[in-house]
């Protein structure tokens, strides 16, 4: 694997920035909106415990988020481009973690974790071996996080589906977000989907990924007596127009940033201070 | 449940009296209801505020101008919340309500808390004014509150002390920014603060004459300080760091200086407006109380789910 190392972000040639970008762009959006989202639910958790297990867990993802935009830095993007006054249209997550929560619904609060989660660990997996080395340091630490999420996630979904009620809604969540969640194995950019491999970055094509975490998370939903939409045959849903990526958001996504932009525009802000010490650097 | 049953051995209000001294007492001694009620009430509103202000300061997670910003108060957020378990822990030691009751009372608009907490807060400049002052506030009463004779109490508050430490660091590293940012940034900072600033100086209550539970609460040390104590060595702290970013301190409510102490003009405060508050009448009250209430009921569905047996 070391023969085929990429150099620092200084000497990469053109084609493997992008590609690298095509990339990280899509951990660091997908972690970031999820997390906004999350923090929604702060003060609003069913219970006090559960507020403070998902406060921790909109925290991990803005950290997670943080690493994968610093490496994105690195290539001489500013946060405020990157966050702040970026077009709404050029985000490359999926419309999958952008969807709004119903007031109340908290089994699609858990019920997108434990999909994001298994989604997340496999990608991660996928990238361990990556060629780019800034890629790998991140690894270990967020695959070691993303699995105390999906426990968090799959005890919950476990208490709910033990309830009528609570798995009515659970199964109500599953059809809305399933067809969303296939998205996460969608490219960011889908002509340098093929570079991703061919440079070493990720050892395996995002639809075996895809197939994976189908047959992980279809089997596990049906324990809790709660059916995926996915038929006999294995056919999967389609994916939604909206979907994200590289195809549109949702009108939810244009609505979110404008109101996560809005101090920064209303105080004219150029840049964003830093006030916590680089990720990379702290012990 | 709390289970009541009678106790032969209960101490009496003068032996409470006589032994009160800071952590002296805890669920292993037969304290009078007469004491158990008065911490529970003391602890009780103590918790909802940290509830309630968690509350009101949760929209600016989002409205953080940075990653960092919005790490930082998606923590602060999480710790009130944590701060409020505690609090609500050591209140049930008492024995004469549960979580459960204090919250539905707290939904139902019966928890009293305080009265920063009862004003909308919308504005990104408007934040230290609750992560600056108001926890600084809080902080001066809180270290006091280390000596409270209801140990679990005084136990409750070294953590939440710790973490205040760091709360109000960050809030004052906003002020900061504001303070030294663009004109109209130290404009907005300054009319936020002519706003808050009466009801930051209510903070501490009621000039002590007025003040229905300190007798009793002074004298089995479950208070160690009068709130116009309290709010001398507020006034004392933060006058001089309000002048060091640049603030004006509005002409009104008057403030003399008096052989080494400030006189707060308590004509110049609006009591009666503080009073709607501490009964939760005030418009603002029914929008918080509310509101939270309507997230809470939202979720009551999976609350009850957490309840059922596991695996029935």
């Amino acid at each position: 694997m070391t023969a085929n190392q990429l150099p620092g972000p200084d000497e990469l040639t053109e084609r493997e920035r992008k590609t690298v970008e095509a990339l990280v762009f899509g951990l660091a959006d997908d972690e970031f909106v999820l997390a906004e989202r999350y923090t929604e639910w702060q003060v609003r958790a069913p219970t006090l415990e559960s507020d403070l297990a998902l406060s921790n867990i909109a925290q991990d993802e803005l950290g997670h988020a943080r690493l994968w935009y610093d490496l994105l830095e690195e290539f001489g993007y500013t946060e405020s481009e990157l966050l702040f006054e970026r077009d709404p249209a050029e985000f490359t997550h999926a419309a999958f973690v952008e969807l709004p929560f119903e007031e109340g619904d908290w089994a699609d609060a858990v019920l997108r974790g434990y999909l994001y989660d298994t989604a997340e660990q496999l990608r991660l997996g996928a990238l361990e071996d990556a060629s780019y080395p800034r890629i790998t340091d991140r690894i270990g630490k967020i695959t070691e996080e993303e699995s105390y999420h999906r426990e968090h996630a799959q005890n919950w979904l476990e208490r709910l589906c033990d309830d009528p009620e609570g798995r009515e809604n659970v199964q109500a969540a599953t059809d809305r977000l399933f067809p969303h969640a296939l998205a996460l194995f969608e490219p960011v950019d889908p002509d340098r989907e093929a570079a991703i491999q061919e440079l070493g970055l990720r050892s395996e094509p995002l639809a075996d990924l895809r197939e994976q975490w189908c047959a992980i998370t279809v089997p596990f939903l049906d324990s809790l007596g709660v059916r995926a939409p996915v038929s006999e045959d294995g056919t999967l849903p389609e994916l939604p127009d909206d979907h994200g990526r590289s195809s549109a958001h949702t009108g939810h996504w244009p609505a979110l940033h404008e109101e996560l932009t809005r101090t920064y525009r209303e105080l004219d802000r150029t840049d964003t201070p830093t006030i916590t010490s680089d990720p990379d650097h702290a012990q | 449940m709390i289970i009541h049953y009678k106790r032969p051995d209960v101490m009496n209000v003068e032996e409470v009296t006589e032994r009160a001294e800071p952590r002296a007492f805890s669920p292993q001694d037969d304290m009078p209801e007469e004491y158990r009620k008065a911490a529970t009430r003391m602890i009780q509103f103590h918790a909802n505020s940290e509830i309630m202000g968690a509350y009101l300061e949760r929209p600016f997670i989002r409205q953080s101008p940075s990653l960092d910003r919005k790490l930082a108060f998606s923590a602060k957020v999480q710790d009130e919340i944590g701060h409020g378990q505690l609090l609500y822990r050591a209140a049930e030691s008492l024995g004469i309500k549960t979580r459960e009751e204090m919250l539905d009372e707290l939904a139902a608009g019966d928890g009293k808390f305080l009265n920063c907490f009862h004003y909308p807060m919308t504005e990104w400049w408007e934040t230290p004014m609750i992560a600056f002052f108001v926890d600084g506030a809080a902080m001066r009463r809180q270290a006091t509150i280390k000596r409270t004779s209801w140990e679990p109490y005084a136990h409750a508050m070294d953590k939440i002390c710790f973490e205040e430490g760091f709360h109000i660091k960050h809030g004052e590293d906003i002020m900061r920014e504001l303070a030294t940012g663009t004109r109209r940034e130290r404009q907005l900072l300054q009319s936020a603060f002519e706003e808050w600033w009466p009801r930051i100086l209510q903070f501490f209550g009621p000039t002590d004459d007025q003040s229905t539970h300190h007798d009793f609460a002074d004298r089995v040390g479950l208070k160690t300080m009068s709130n116009d104590e309290l709010r001398q060595a507020f006034l004392n702290a933060y006058l001089p760091k309000a002048e060091k970013y640049g603030l004006e301190i509005p002409d009104e409510p008057r403030i003399r200086e008096e052989e080494g102490r400030y006189v707060v003009e308590e004509d110049d405060l609006d009591w009666e407006e503080f009073w709607e508050i501490a009964s939760n009448e005030y418009a603002g009250s029914h929008e918080q109380i509310d509101s939270r209430a309507a997230a809470q009921d939202a979720v009551a569905w999976a609350r009850k789910a957490l309840d059922r047996p596991h695996g029935s």
